[in-house]
């Protein structure tokens, strides 16, 4: 399990530049800022197509495919290419949005959590392929209003529930699956760090609000992130071999989901109906991971 | 064919306007073209557009190299970008500046117009979008289309929550324009591409001038908690001798440090067009 | 030196083997399958160490092998037909990022399993090298010289090399293996030109952003990835004085050009040390007084050997020029042969939908600039893996045989069969 961390921890040099030309406020970029300060610089990273590629001036060797369903192959390669030249010791890193993840990319990356990629496979969720512009994905949460799921007379925003990718993942049983926020940065380093030590396929879910995406202040950026996590939308776990889970943050009382839906544009439009089906579906699976908190679930 | 080039700042509409405009245009039976140039960038980083107008089909496919007229949609964009370039002699260039002619640091053989869009489309909209603002101010400035060719373009463009305000923002705007002056006796101020003071291995462009606002830290109250330097999207922020310092060439005033710090020490403040 | 009766897919695998490739991911189709398979074993036994990786599909499979090349390994995969057009995608990646990968390619029609060269001739874009194989000896001696021809410093791009389904991937005939010590010395091990490794990260950025700003792009600062031109490093760039990428389609043009001289000393070099060799991008059978000659691709090319054979019996003075590097085309050989010729007929297994033969436009675009043209026939044969017989390219023969005689032909193209 990982071992729990205070700011203070998290290490001082930077693995990233300044100056990069995302969105101000991107959650992206303090991702990537916060992800690479963890492992340092003896890593590669692989990026798809996304946001990411774009603007993270990262310093460490980069591996770019605008093969968007390629993630996981480009890490393979990376991977095993270092194990031929003598270089396992260098850490393979993907930073994967949404869409190379849930979707196009999905194929992919359940070839590698099975196969057992040594490798570590952080996607970084904005909820949406924000690159192009803001097309719906899988990961994109029901009634989320999106440039293709609208909200017209005959269009509520997405119909479908958010796909569940960690438990997915979990269980191909690999070594390791968690989820984080870029509003809890020692909760995410302390899994990195742990994650960084093990060998096989590993993988983190990273929660990144899009200002831009979601019509909010980027200012606000943090604020969300926090407020999704004390909501219980988005529950912070990891979950060891795919089969021991443990919730590495538990809020007392479950703030209601209204407060942060509400900061949201993409969100606007909920009638009190709405907000009520996500508070119930919220609520129950909550207590759901309460009852499996610390047990071996699958 | 008349050939027109805007400037501009993602996220202050530059794509947009060309659209309204040439479908304004084309309203009033001129055939038009609106091109956008897209590429990696995003809000706050330099946009183009182009626009073409003519009395019959336009079949050139390129890009506008040589306009008659420039739009600048971004009172500094003209600091860091030549944007004259290629300006035809005697062009016309139609600046949002909150100033006179003489201040924008623009000279040569064109004509200048200035607008303060920013501060209309401020009280009116209430948000730096310019787009409009300088729309309305186009039409008075050139005479290339009427302002109600342009307000039954923009239903068109945007959504119709917002049709009232914008069209309020560029009736104002449209008064407010500047008579038109000569820039030919000034002097040209230097154009400046702040290159990055970050070490010799490093690809970090300087993002400073994205800013409406940039935070401000009061040193006596911040405590050195770091969570601005962890939440910093930019790394703008440094723990300097355990208190918070800000690299304002990296900063973006998104205003996340502001948000966070615990103790209110730090404030965002608007920023001053030099 | 050992010899076995083998079958094509064997004969491939014995070349992967000897070329001491170490990082194979393929993903089974028929009827590439079984040299899947042959690797697997190899590899599970000890005879060949290297990184096996099961992917769970083509494009994963053409991906890993990229990246893989670019991190150091000597890569290696496999496809056919359907297998072949989906990846199709990762084929141009593959290319654009200069990666020397090797992929054998047996030869599969769509929507059927039977062979014909529409699955290879369809990636003649992707910036692939395309050479094509008669027998299962030139399919192992092929396998080892695509290496030595890809890691050229003069090309660094990937080499395709074909062999017909069935005909040749489970027929088994007489193949010599080359030996071990013998292919080494022909072939060194693999190094890849800009390792992406955390310690020389720093200073090829540094190398790089010199050669970047040198007017060979903009002057605005990027973010630099791997994978480009003469340097492992992509970039993504945004409109700005200077922006102009088209220079790489040109860069790669010219290696692809550079290719064809490399091919032919690669292949000079492997006849020298093996006895062995295949004419380079071409060989010309029995064409020295030819009136007409007949170009095929392929297993055809075998059987039109007979033909020739036959009609010179007949005292028929006719040639066969076997085409084996379909790209780069040699251009310079066909006008060559054209000066000396008076029809050349083009057996295409393959066509171009629309237009016709693919193997046809381009011998004709060959030759068209000749003060006096040859005649320049056509022939659809075996599309579909319908079997080509002897007596199908005799007739094709005979017609242009006539039409260098300068008879008159009813039509210049036609259908072998019918």
């Amino acid at each position: 399990m990982s071992k729990k961390m205070s700011i203070l921890d998290l290490r001082e040099e930077e693995v990233m530049w300044p100056g990069n030309p995302a969105c101000q406020g991107c959650g992206g970029s303090i991702v990537g800022r916060l992800i690479f300060k963890a492992l340092g610089r003896n890593s590669a990273r692989v990026e798809v197509a996304s946001c990411a590629p774009g603007f993270m001036n990262i310093r460490v060797p980069s591996f770019f495919g605008p093969a968007f369903e390629g993630a996981a192959a480009f890490m393979t390669g990376l991977s095993r290419g270092y194990k031929i030249i003598g270089r396992e010791d260098i850490v393979v890193a993907g930073l994967i949005g949404d869409g190379g993840t849930v979707d196009i990319g999905f194929q992919g990356l359940s070839g590698a959590a099975e196969r057992n990629e040594n490798v570590i496979w952080f996607t970084y969720d904005n909820e949406a392929y924000m690159n192009t512009g803001g097309q719906r994905s899988s990961a994109t949460p029901e009634y989320a209003q999106t440039t293709t799921t609208p909200i017209a007379k005959m269009s509520r925003g997405k119909t479908s529930e958010k796909k569940n990718v960690p438990m997915i993942i979990a269980l191909h049983h690999v070594p390791y699956v968690s989820t984080a926020s870029v509003a809890y940065p020692e909760d995410l380093t302390a899994k990195i760090v742990y994650a960084k030590e093990l060998k096989g396929f590993r993988y983190m879910h990273i929660f990144s609000p899009c200002p831009t995406g979601w019509g909010t202040d980027p200012k606000d950026t943090i604020k969300i992130a926090r407020l999704s996590v004390e909501s219980g939308l988005w529950p912070l776990y990891e979950i060891l071999d795919g089969r021991h889970m443990k919730l590495t943050y538990k809020p007392r009382e479950l703030k209601p989901v209204s407060e942060v839906l509400k900061m949201q544009g993409r969100f606007r439009h909920l009638n009190d109906e709405e907000i009520s089906s996500i508070q119930e579906a919220t609520t129950e699976n909550w207590s759901r991971l309460l009852s499996i908190d610390g047990k071996d679930i699958f | 064919m008349i050939e027109i080039r805007f400037h501009g700042r993602g996220g202050q509409g530059a794509v947009t306007a060309v659209k309204i405009l040439a479908a304004a245009i084309y309203l009033e039976g001129k055939y038009t073209q609106a091109i956008p140039m897209y590429g990696t960038e995003r809000r706050g980083a330099p946009v183009v557009a182009f626009c073409r107008v003519d009395d019959t089909r336009i079949m050139e496919r390129d890009l506008v190299h040589e306009p008659d007229i420039v739009v600048v949609l971004d009172p500094l964009l003209s600091r860091s970008v030549d944007v004259t370039e290629g300006l035809k002699p005697g062009g016309l260039v139609l600046i949002n500046y909150p100033g006179t002619y003489k201040e924008t640091g623009l000279a040569g053989n064109f004509k200048i117009i200035t607008v303060d869009a920013t501060k209309i489309a401020l009280d009116v909209i209430g948000r730096p979008i310019t787009n409009t603002a300088i729309l309305g101010a186009f039409a008075k400035a050139t005479g290339l289309v009427k302002l109600e060719s342009l307000e039954e373009a923009i239903k068109g463009e945007l959504p119709s929550r917002i049709i009232a305000t914008n069209v309020e923002t560029m009736r104002r705007a449209y008064k407010e324009t500047s008579a038109q002056a000569d820039a030919s006796g000034l002097k040209q101020a230097k154009i400046v591409k702040k290159a990055s003071t970050a070490p010799l291995i490093s690809y970090s462009r300087v993002v400073s001038d994205w800013r409406v606002s940039h935070p401000v830290i009061d040193k006596a109250k911040c405590v050195g908690c770091k969570r601005c330097w962890v939440y910093c999207p930019e790394i703008a922020v440094s723990i300097v001798d355990g208190k918070a310092e800000i690299n304002y060439d990296y900063c973006k005033g998104c205003g996340i440090c502001s948000e966070e710090c615990l103790v209110g020490a730090i404030k965002m403040e608007r920023e001053e067009v030099q | 030196m050992k010899s076995e009766v083998m079958v094509g897919n064997k004969a491939v695998a014995y070349a992967v083997k000897l070329a001491r490739a170490n990082l194979i991911a393929a993903y089974p189709i028929t009827p590439q399958t079984t040299i899947v398979e042959y690797l697997s074993d190899f590899v599970a036994s000890g005879e060949l160490p290297a990184e096996f990786v099961t992917v769970e599909g083509e494009i994963t499979a053409q991906l890993v092998c990229l990246s893989g090349s670019i991190a150091g390994a000597r890569a290696f995969t496999a496809t056919s037909g359907e297998g072949l057009l989906y990846m199709s995608h990762a084929l141009h990646h593959t290319a654009r990022y200069w990666a020397p990968v090797v992929m054998a390619v047996v030869n599969r029609s769509v929507r059927t399993m039977q062979p014909d060269h529409t699955d290879l001739l369809a990636q003649r874009e992707t910036g692939w090298i395309q050479l094509y194989c008669e027998n299962n000896q030139e399919v192992l001696d092929t396998g080892i010289m695509a290496y030595k021809i890809a890691e050229d410093d003069r090309v660094r791009l990937p080499v395709a090399f074909a062999l017909d389904g069935y005909v040749l991937s489970f027929t088994a005939e007489p193949v010599t293996i080359p030996e071990q010590d013998k292919v080494d010395s022909f072939l060194k091990p693999f190094k890849s030109k800009y390792p992406v490794l955390p310690e020389t990260w720093d200073a090829e950025l540094e190398e790089y952003k010199k050669h970047w700003q040198q007017g060979k792009g903009i002057n605005e600062p990027f973010t630099p990835f791997t994978g480009d031109e003469n340097f492992s490093h992509l970039t993504m760039i945004s409109w700005g004085k200077g922006h102009d990428l088209q220079w790489r389609w040109k860069a790669h043009q010219e290696a692809m050009m550079r290719a064809k001289k490399v091919i032919k000393g690669v292949d000079e070099e492997y006849g020298k040390l093996f006895g062995r060799n295949y004419g380079g991008l071409l060989e010309e059978y029995r064409c020295d007084d030819a009136e007409a000659v007949i170009v095929a691709m392929g297993t055809l090319a075998s059987t039109s050997r007979v033909v020739v054979d036959n009609l010179r019996k007949q005292g028929k003075h006719v040639g066969l020029v076997k085409l084996k590097s379909y790209r780069p085309f040699p251009d310079e050989e066909f006008r060559d042969i054209g000066k000396r010729v008076k029809a050349i007929g083009v057996i295409d297994r393959n066509i171009s939908l629309g237009e016709g033969g693919i193997v046809y436009g381009s011998v004709r675009s060959a030759v068209y600039d000749l003060d006096e043209r040859p005649k320049v026939l056509g022939y659809y044969a075996g599309l579909a893996g319908r079997e080509v017989r002897v007596r199908d390219i005799e007739k094709a023969a005979e017609k242009t045989l006539k039409a260098a005689s300068g008879e008159n032909v009813d039509s210049p193209v036609s259908w072998i069969g019918g």
